[in-house]
């Protein structure tokens, strides 16, 4: 079975009196040390999907299996536990805690699964290392540039050294140099430590460390060639 | 546990970054606090300082014996004390007394020594019974009492003798060595030899100490004609007209027993009498101060509850702004129990902050009111005593205060579903 198996994946949104179907039956599946990225239009179901592949959401129809385990049968504390343990999540807008340092939001996923501080301060201290931080750990996120607070998310979506990592729009708030940086590191854990990535990106340049780009649209896979750059060989439509 | 210290660092590194805000909420809880600590300490004070003193008079093997209305629940308290019927010599036979002393007071007739002019004085006058003992074993509640030179009081054995004050002495024109005529009930009537004269009041007042010691009929001043209490048989029977009786117990006998025991002996008796030890007025005395400082407390409570309601106001605007990084934290692995915890823990904090500095201001209010009351008042000294016990409580109560302030806000931020959260910008 894939890591990541979704089958006839729904989900309904109640706004007010309208129901919004952000994913109408949509089938996928995603292998460990693949990397995924996931595009597509405004409104087009992504933040929803990865909501679902991040174990945050549940579907309202169809089966997600993260794991082997299936979301539904999950109950809220169960799924507390396997996203802490098995999705590391990176935001486009960082979402590093302000009040905390570098180190200490590196930590935090490691608090709430109960890791001692010892091994916890060493372990932070590694992540930070291997994103090329080592000098910035007693940095505050506002005295970190937005390159180097990605960076730190990055570290924090490894602390429970998870097999998934979810990027949702990881580039979105960088320049361009900053956001090479980013993408070499999340490719390297794919090729060199075996993680899933899944990007949920707009951004083409992004797409291009990707093994497979899934093309969303009005809730469903979009099977139609797409358009220019982006069709290169090598490249599937799921 | 471990997460626990944990979560404190985060709730501890939150209130710090919005230092403004929590420290202004913090003063809301300090202010009330202040006032709480304060209140109760000076109320505490008093208690500690009249207890002392009525301790010193009493000591601990010593009680007194009132009519049952004048003390006690449902006292009347309306000015002195009710005359009681007492059979003095049943009480002195109950085991454990040692010395029994009581004070009887009547109005007689009393006749002085004709003057030159062969005008006689004479008219009805308070007179006082008074045990010989209560002069030699009971000075602590009298006072010391003074006679002039070339007087003296009374001795056992004493009854055909009077002592007077200073201020009738000198109306009915005797002195010691004179007699005076009191006339009793029906045909009983005595010739009394003057043996001593009060010391006027001021003369009295420089040695007076305390002057917390039980104001008698038979005091320095006044116009009372003192006898002792054998004479008052004599003069008007059996006494049914007693004020006040001290008794003091046989060492290694438990005072509030022997207490009980006299109280039942004398009442199945006829008399309708309650003897008081220090342990009833001691309990008096801190119901008294208790309502009032619980009163005060009281008072003070209410700016507490605004402070409390200020927390709330604090933490439902840290929940909301905090909203996406609530949902970052329920992303990275945190349970809501771990959201509930650490707001309550940040909400306890702001409590508890405002407790320690509202604590070391009320032990200064306290201190400082002590002061101004002792520089207002005459002859009472109040001692500032600070309650551990209040402390340690007032720093409980005050993150328990914080903490349920939080509570509700705590609860809205745990319950934030981790999507919507996430989205929130």
């Amino acid at each position: 079975m894939a890591l990541l198996d979704m089958k006839g994946l729904t989900k309904n949104y109640q706004l007010g009196k309208v129901i919004v179907r952000a994913l109408r039956g949509l089938d996928l599946q995603i292998d460990k040390g693949e990397i995924v990225a996931v595009m597509g239009p405004s409104g087009s179901g992504k933040s929803t999907l990865m909501h679902i592949l991040g174990a945050l959401d549940v579907p309202t129809e169809g089966k997600a299996f993260i794991n082997g385990k299936d979301l539904q049968q999950l109950k809220e504390a169960e799924l507390v536990v396997l996203r802490g343990q098995t999705v590391g999540f990176v935001f486009q807008t960082f979402s590093l805690i302000p009040t905390l340092s570098a180190q200490r939001n590196v930590e935090l996923p490691m608090i709430f699964q109960g890791v001692g501080k010892k091994e916890r301060a060493k372990k932070a201290s590694a992540l930070l290392a291997g994103v090329g931080l080592a000098d910035r750990t007693h940095h505050k996120p506002n005295e970190l540039s937005g390159g180097e607070r990605q960076r730190v998310a990055i570290a924090r979506a490894l602390a429970n050294d998870p097999e998934i990592i979810l990027a949702d729009e990881p580039t979105g708030n960088l320049d361009s140099e900053s956001g090479e940086a980013v993408l070499s590191l999340l490719k390297g854990l794919a090729k060199k430590d075996g993680k899933t990535v899944i990007l949920v990106t707009h951004d083409p340049e992004a797409a291009e460390i990707a093994d497979r780009i899934i093309r969303l649209r009005d809730g469903c896979i979009d099977t139609r060639k797409p358009k220019g750059s982006l069709n290169r060989e090598g490249e599937s439509y799921a | 546990m471990r997460k626990f210290w944990d979560f404190l660092q985060l709730a501890g590194q939150s209130i710090l970054h919005r230092r403004m805000r929590s420290w202004l909420t913090v003063i809301g809880v300090f202010i009330g606090i202040t006032a709480v600590v304060g209140l109760m300490s000076i109320g505490y004070s008093f208690d500690k300082t009249i207890k002392e003193q009525v301790s010193g008079v009493f000591g601990v093997d010593t009680f007194i014996v009132m009519d049952e209305s004048t003390f006690g629940p449902g006292a009347h308290n309306g000015g002195g004390a009710t005359e009681y019927a007492l059979d003095l010599d049943l009480l002195k036979s109950i085991e454990g007394v040692k010395v029994a002393a009581a004070v009887r007071e009547r109005t007689g007739f009393v006749q002085g020594q004709p003057k030159a002019d062969g005008t006689v004085l004479q008219g009805f006058l308070p007179v006082s019974g008074l045990s010989p003992e209560l002069m030699t074993e009971f000075e602590s509640f009298t006072g010391k009492l003074e006679v002039l030179p070339g007087g003296r009081l009374f001795e056992p054995g004493d009854i055909d003798v009077a002592v007077l004050d200073f201020e009738i002495s000198q109306r009915l024109g005797v002195t010691v060595g004179d007699t005076i005529l009191v006339a009793g009930d029906g045909d009983a009537e005595l010739n009394l030899t003057i043996i001593g004269i009060m010391a006027p009041p001021e003369a009295a007042k420089e040695d007076s100490g305390s002057g917390f010691g039980m104001q008698f009929s038979g005091g320095s001043d006044g116009d009372t004609i003192s006898v002792p209490y054998e004479t008052m048989d004599l003069l008007w029977g059996p006494a049914d007209d007693v004020l006040i009786t001290l008794v003091r117990t046989e060492p290694n006998y438990n005072v509030d027993e022997v207490a009980d025991a006299a109280e039942k002996a004398l009442n199945d008796r006829g008399s309708e009498i309650s003897a008081i030890t220090y342990t009833d007025i001691s309990e008096t005395i801190g119901t008294m101060t208790g309502i009032i400082s619980a009163f005060l407390a009281g008072i003070a409570g209410i700016s507490l509850l605004v402070g409390a309601v200020g927390v709330m106001n604090t933490m439902f605007t840290s929940v909301l702004e905090r909203t996406k990084e609530i949902g970052v934290m329920k992303a990275v692995g945190a349970k809501n129990s771990h959201i509930w915890t650490i707001f309550l823990i940040e909400s306890g904090l702001m409590g508890l902050v405002g407790g320690i500095v509202g604590s070391a201001a009320g032990v200064g209010l306290s201190s400082l009111g002590i002061l101004l009351i002792n520089r207002l008042t005459t002859g009472f000294e109040v001692v500032s005593v600070i309650n551990p016990l209040l402390i340690i409580e007032t720093l409980f109560g005050s993150f328990l205060l914080g903490a349920v302030a939080g509570l509700w806000p705590a609860w809205r931020a745990s319950k934030l579903p981790v999507v919507d959260a996430l989205r929130y910008e």
